[in-house]
């Protein structure tokens, strides 16, 4: 997953060289991640498939930066990041214009309505406003949960959750959306809803998706395809 | 009005949408207000005792007492130049020591103060002593119909004492029982025309009075013993028979006096003490034996100053002066000053200095606070004890609210990840558990001032109620005589400074307590690994 000679790495809004992560248990170490390149342009999708536990999540999580890698840089927007460094105030501060993240567990706050759930990512940008709150309507009305806008999470059924915690992930129009087994704990035809509204709010809002999933049928909706193997990123 | 977000996630975890309130906030509010409740109450109750034990004390002894450093320095010259200071409203010279008492058998040997009977009323509210004073006789049909004494009874030949020296010696006041009221009706008081007693002077001779209605302006009276008669108008009111007699006092109401209704009055006149005093000894020493004086007792005097004499009887001041040989001198002068002064201690500690000063230091004026200085510095250690026992309270409150928000950052660890991967600082995140100690602390100090205020003004009802479950109806009075919480002045905070202190010390202190106890989870949430926080099981 290189990229090319002719494109620089300003041209990806996210990318990695070389990042490599084991773990200790004991006196033991595993390493999960062997030097993993990957490239992302805007408006790209890429899906990654492998084994439970071949290290999906922590591959996101470094690209998040909520994990040091042992070694390797990441890069957002051609900006280069040490992947075994600490996150700076900067990437913290960016990381809720950049990135949206979706799990498999929706992880929405029980005590706010769904509507202060998708604003809640606005709040870290201090930006919470007639505008966003329209903007946070339109997603839900997208979603097809503006109806329940008021409701608290615990009244809504795993799909409606997960319609929810899409919008979440895109209400600050972030450059990618990391999404962990988003459909993981929903049944196939709803997964299938859910996952068609993923990849079309994507497209509508030109954001980039990498979409970690079990599932080929959804891996093969993405406009790239790889699998994580052995610690390795290999396109397919 | 905008929030920071970690201000409005601890708000929301503690108040979340379309709910009024969590559990747990509920539980920790109201913990941190009972202990907030608490501590103000006791101190507040405890500041109360003490502004009573003050006024308790002036009321005794004035705002400070002149008193000469020799006994040769006790000339009454100072009481002009006194009389001059502007500062200085009310000035009354007593004459004290030691008396034999004895009436047949009975002996005691009280305390005894020799006071001005003109004056002493100027520095010391002593009818309001002597009103508690008053011993009911308790009859089966009678009704005790015996006035308070007032001053206005003080004589040389009259004496008031404690109920404690009443008891020893055997002695009363005069008294008087109505027997007989055919007027009576049972119903409310005030609702029948009645005849009461509005003097009895301590000379008064026992008998028995009948008081007939002939007509309607006219009643006669008449003393059973003596076989005195005499008919006055009703329209009168207040019929006086002269000293030695009872002042009778018609008080009409909805239900007439008719011809021929008989009100009927058992009178006891007062006992007679002997009194014999430290000179009369010196007589003996040299064969001069003189008579014990005389004195009839004129009322029971009730001082609520637990500190002043127990056994007590109290004179005139020429009465002391006769009984200590001692003509024209005082032994000490009360002092009153302005309230403006007396209300600031350091302005009094002062003008007593200055006093001293003027008779080149040949008087000590000690001002009430001095005196008794050992019973404030225990009523100020018995405050300080209160609050070293009840800080624990606090704390208590504290851990709880450390553990039950330590447990919030356990149940949240994967909310608390996300919120990092959505872009939130994890010092910020942290500082929501902390801001949640504060809210808690903040309502709860609130709440627990304004279940103070509430608990400061229906205390009466609130100890009453205690008090009767504890030792029922009877108990009250027990109770009350030990702990009068019944005439307790306690200041709401915009009364007075120190209650204001009282209430913003606690509030603060539960806030400050209430915001570090969310500091340990915060830390540990703070510190948290979001990728780990996200793995979580």
């Amino acid at each position: 997953m290189h990229y090319g000679v002719s494109e620089s790495k300003e041209s990806f809004v996210l990318l990695t060289e070389g990042l490599r992560k084991s773990f200790s248990f004991g006196n033991s170490k595993i390493e999960v991640l062997h030097s993993v390149d990957l490239t992302l342009k805007k408006s790209e999708s890429l899906s990654i498939r492998g084994d439970s536990g071949c290290g999906k999540s922590t591959l996101l999580n470094l690209l998040a930066r909520l994990e040091l890698a042992d070694s390797g840089s990441v890069y957002w927007e051609g900006k280069k990041l040490n992947a075994s460094e600490k996150p700076s105030t900067h990437e913290i501060s960016k990381r809720a214009s950049f990135l949206g993240v979706i799990y498999q567990s929706y992880y929405l706050i029980p005590e706010l309505t769904v509507l202060e759930n998708v604003l809640l990512p606005n709040r870290f940008l201090d930006r919470v406003d007639s505008t966003q709150r329209q903007r946070a309507m339109d997603l839900l009305e997208k979603m097809g949960v503006l109806d329940k806008q008021n409701q608290i999470p615990g009244k809504l059924s795993g799909g409606e959750r997960q319609r929810v915690a899409i919008a979440r992930a895109m209400i600050n129009y972030p450059e990618v959306i990391l999404a962990d087994e988003p459909t993981g704990n929903l049944d196939e035809r709803t997964g299938g809803e859910v996952m068609d509204l993923l990849l079309q709010s994507c497209v509508e809002e030109e954001t980039s998706l990498i979409l970690v999933t079990h599932n080929p049928k959804f891996a093969r909706a993405t406009s790239r395809s790889s699998v994580l193997q052995d610690g390795t990123l290999n396109e397919v | 009005m905008k929030l920071p977000w970690p201000l409005y996630l601890a708000w929301k975890q503690l108040f979340p949408s379309q709910r009024k309130i969590s559990f747990f906030s509920l539980l920790a509010i109201v913990g941190v207000a009972l202990g907030v409740n608490v501590m103000i109450v006791v101190i507040a109750f405890m500041q109360g005792f003490q502004e009573k034990f003050k006024s308790d004390i002036i009321d005794a002894q004035g705002h400070a007492r002149m008193i000469p450093v020799n006994p040769q320095g006790r000339s009454m010259d100072v009481l002009s130049s006194l009389g001059e200071k502007d500062e200085i409203i009310g000035i009354s010279s007593y004459v004290q020591g030691q008396l034999l008492l004895q009436n047949r058998d009975y002996n005691s040997i009280p305390f005894a103060i020799g006071l001005e009977p003109d004056s002493c009323s100027e520095v010391l509210p002593l009818n309001e002593f002597l009103k508690q004073g008053h011993s009911v006789m308790d009859s089966h049909d009678a009704v005790d119909l015996t006035p308070s004494p007032t001053t206005d009874a003080l004589e040389d030949e009259v004496v008031f004492i404690s109920l404690e020296v009443a008891n020893r010696l055997g002695v009363r006041p005069a008294a008087i029982l109505q027997l007989l009221d055919e007027n009576k009706t049972g119903l409310m008081d005030g609702e029948d025309g009645r005849i009461e007693v509005r003097r009895l002077d301590p000379f008064i001779s026992s008998g028995e009075w009948i008081l007939e209605i002939l007509g309607s302006n006219r009643i006669m009276i008449r003393e059973v013993i003596s076989n005195f008669e005499t008919v006055r108008k009703i329209r009168d009111g207040v019929i006086d028979l002269g000293y030695g007699n009872p002042v009778f006092e018609i008080k009409k109401g909805s239900k007439p006096f008719l011809p021929g209704m008989i009100f009927r009055y058992q009178c006891f006149r007062s006992s007679t003490i002997e009194v014999y005093s430290p000179s009369m000894i010196e007589k003996a020493k040299s064969d001069e034996m003189s008579p014990p004086y005389e004195v009839r007792v004129g009322g029971i005097i009730e001082v609520p100053w637990q500190g002043f004499h127990s056994e007590v009887v109290l004179g005139t001041a020429r009465f002391m002066q006769v009984m200590k040989n001692q003509r024209d001198s005082a032994d000490g002068y009360y002092l009153k000053f302005s309230d403006e002064l007396a209300r600031d201690e350091v302005k009094l500690a002062s003008i007593c200095k200055q006093l001293e000063g003027i008779w080149s230091d040949n008087w000590v004026v000690i001002p009430w606070f001095v005196e008794n200085a050992w019973f404030f510095e225990l009523l100020q250690f018995e405050e300080y004890l209160m609050i070293l026992i009840m800080i624990p309270i606090g704390l208590v409150a504290a851990f709880a609210i450390a553990i039950a928000l330590m447990t919030s950052v356990m149940r949240k660890i994967r909310e608390i990840g996300l919120l990092v991967a959505m872009g939130a600082g994890q010092i910020s995140v942290g500082f929501i558990f902390c801001l949640q100690g504060l809210i808690i602390g903040t309502l709860g100090a609130f709440l627990g001032c304004g279940l103070a205020i509430v608990f400061i003004h229906y205390r009466d009802q609130l100890m009453s109620f205690i008090v009767e479950q504890i030792a029922g109806e009877d108990g009250q009075v027990g109770v009350s005589q030990f702990y009068d919480f019944y005439s307790l002045k306690v200041n709401y905070p915009w009364e007075s400074p120190a209650s204001l202190i009282n209430f913003l010390s606690f509030a603060t202190f539960a806030i400050m307590v209430s915001t570090v106890a969310g500091l340990l989870p915060a830390w540990r949430a703070a510190r948290l690994n979001p990728a780990d926080a996200l793995r979580s099981e």
